[in-house]
């Protein structure tokens, strides 16, 4: 490239580095007047599934890419700046009850120039997911990559918690949600009943859910058993209607949107009822995209509310 | 303009024999895949209790699978199949290009897209609510076609129409994934009816769209023989005393019955329209009415078969019948194309 014709564009760009430094000079001068505690500007090396990062101790401007990111973040009590959403129609999911947290982009295609407005300090994202843009991440803040969203949710909270400088606060959230299932178990009668999650995809597809999924690591850990199908990973197997009684269990739950609208039971099961006594609707923004603490605290009520109707 | 040479004398002789035995075997064929249909899937039943259910006995699930899923299906697929051979016939006969297939009118593009603007607006989801936005669709865009194409001098003629399909067909096309993209929940609730499916359409969708059908299937008999005389260009075409705009209408109409409803039924299966014609035309020669016939009946075929393979490949689950055409249609298509003779049009 010859250097004459990229010196107008070098001239505009540091003259609107200028201008944005100029800005953020007001603004912190406008600030100055309620002084905020000094942020704390060290920082400790975590260990992700990209290498090892040095991240700020205490991160003020969060940006998070995946639902069990969000959810363990907002349960430390660190509401993210931005996150990508499952949907950009439905937005931060409303269960978690935060506002604030702006929308950038969708979980599988987060929008970059979304996050580097939000000048963050952290990144948390997923190597399976986002793997193609963590040098771009990388060069806007420090960028922490879980594994993979298919790797057990309470193994990926923990190292969220390190990367937000709490592992105590997280090994708490995940030893709070254990001892409640324990309670569960103990109080209701659940010994040698089983139990299966579907997830109606399209009409061709009914979609269960396993003992390592999220909600079915959630049945099981209150002591209801998940039969054995033949699991992708153990997380999921899917069936054709032809193959529904495969589903049947003591109980069963069926995710939807609406869980007051029962039209939204998959024809499969709605035409074979009888063989499917006790079916329960579910609500699928946290049974199926809660994954985190305050999803499995949501997933955890809507058990015992209906084993406490079993009673 | 081509020289149209006179074929030798022994060859269509030699077609014309094959046609009786042809068709015959075709009818075999096709109540041999019906039968497949319903007794094969992704749930193993043996074949005396398929038996007993269509008889109305035996136990509840065989009767939910065979009478509930694989039944309906069956049905959806031999409807939609001969809808798609039979609009696949004509947009080749038609366009006197042989890798034309109904979507080029743009008629998936514009099913697609109404379906997932109900989908992302609406908040439909289900198949059997997303068939009439669909067929709605589809209509609505093949009319802006013909109009498009049709402006300017002189009638629509078929290399304008082709044009101005692809090009609206991208437009909305590139508005589905727009709308899709950023709504990745409509996106899981198109998939089943993006990908091209015959299950779940029960009779009350299917019933009301048989007319519509019925009515391209006969429009396009009428309109064979003007299709053999326009095959030896407009001018010979006209001093045979073909209507050539009156053609076209007739064909573009039938084409949007036929490809529009099937793609409302089933979703855009591909390659059934462009592949069967093909077939058709290599084995039995140029004669519409002939390639129109054993279309009727070579593409249920296809798309029976295809959906029974879908059923057992991966099962417990199944694979949605488009994407089986999908993989069975591109290595066809490259077979075809390589043929030393390919099956041309004249």
């Amino acid at each position: 490239m010859r250097t004459s014709t990229s010196h107008p564009i070098l001239a505009m760009t540091s003259a609107s580095a200028a201008l944005v430094l100029a800005l953020s000079g007001c603004s912190a001068e406008g600030t100055e007047a309620t002084p905020e505690p000094a942020a704390d500007s060290s920082t400790h090396p975590v260990e992700h599934a990209r290498g090892t990062t040095e991240v700020p101790n205490d991160p003020q401007s969060v940006v998070v890419l995946e639902p069990v990111e969000l959810d363990t973040a907002v349960a430390l009590g660190v509401t993210p700046v931005g996150a990508a959403v499952a949907s950009n129609v439905a937005g931060i999911p409303e269960y978690l009850g935060v506002e604030g947290v702006e929308p950038v982009g969708t979980v599988p295609e987060p929008d970059l120039e979304a996050i580097a407005a939000l000048e963050p300090d952290l990144i948390l994202g997923t190597d399976s997911r986002h793997s193609k843009f963590y040098d771009q991440l990388e060069s806007i803040a420090p960028t922490v990559f879980m594994e993979t969203q298919a790797d057990p949710w309470q193994e990926n909270m923990l190292l969220i918690g390190e990367a937000l400088n709490q592992q105590e606060e997280s090994q708490q959230l995940v030893d709070g949600f254990n001892e409640r299932c324990e309670e569960i178990r103990d109080e209701y009668d659940v010994d040698g009943k089983t139990a299966n999650l579907i997830r109606p995809r399209d009409e061709t597809t009914l979609s269960l859910y396993g003992p390592t999924s999220f909600a079915g690591g959630a049945l099981e850990c209150v002591g209801l058993s998940i039969p054995e199908q033949d699991w992708e990973d153990g997380l999921q197997a899917d069936i054709s209607p032809e193959n529904v009684r495969e589903a049947e269990a003591d109980y069963v739950f069926v995710t939807t949107d609406d869980v007051a609208d029962e039209s939204t039971v998959p024809a499969a099961i709605s035409e074979n009822i009888s063989q499917f006594p006790s079916l329960t609707l579910v609500d699928t923004s946290y049974w199926v995209s809660g994954v985190g603490p305050l999803g499995g605290e949501e997933v955890l009520d809507d058990i015992e509310e209906f084993l406490e109707a079993q009673q | 303009m081509r020289t149209v040479l006179p074929k030798p004398e022994t060859s269509i002789r030699a077609r014309h024999q094959r046609l009786l035995p042809g068709l015959l075997i075709l009818i075999a064929l096709l109540l041999f895949s019906t039968l497949l249909s319903l007794a094969v899937g992704s749930n193993g039943l043996p074949l005396n209790v398929v038996f007993d259910a269509l008889r109305g006995d035996g136990e509840a699930e065989a009767q939910y699978v065979v009478g509930d899923l694989r039944l309906p299906r069956t049905v959806t697929g031999l409807v939609v199949g001969a809808a798609l051979g039979v609009a696949g016939a004509l947009m080749q006969a038609f366009t006197r290009n042989p890798l034309a297939d109904p979507g080029i009118l743009g008629v998936n593009a514009g099913a697609a897209f109404a379906v997932a603007c109900g989908v992302a607006f609406l908040g439909l989801q289900g198949v059997t609510s997303f068939v009439w936005l669909a067929f709605l669709g589809a209509f609505t865009v093949t009319v802006a076609v013909y109009l498009i194409g049709s402006s300017g001098r002189g009638a629509a003629d078929p290399i304008r129409l082709t044009l101005a399909g692809v090009a609206l067909g991208a437009v909305f096309s590139g508005m589905t994934t727009g709308l899709t993209l950023s709504n990745p929940d409509a996106f899981d609730h198109m998939r089943s009816w993006n990908a091209g499916s015959l299950l779940g359409r029960g009779y009350e969708v299917l019933l009301p769209m048989l007319p519509f059908i019925g009515l391209g299937i006969v429009l396009a008999f009428f309109v064979a023989p003007g299709l053999n005389a326009l095959a030896l260009g407009n001018d010979i075409a006209r001093s045979q005393g073909a209507n050539i705009a009156v053609i076209r209408i007739v064909v573009i109409l039938a084409v949007t019955l036929l490809a529009g409803t099937s793609t409302a039924l089933a979703g855009p299966i591909s390659f059934i329209g462009l592949m069967v014609p093909h077939v058709a035309r290599w084995i039995f020669g140029l004669d519409q009415r002939v390639i129109l016939g054993v279309s009727i009946l070579l593409a249920p075929i296809i798309v029976l078969l295809a959906d029974v393979l879908g059923r057992v490949l991966i099962a417990p689950a199944e694979i949605p019948v488009g994407i089986v055409t999908a993989f069975i249609g591109a290595p066809v298509l490259i077979l075809l194309a390589r043929r030393r003779k390919a099956s041309t049009l004249s």
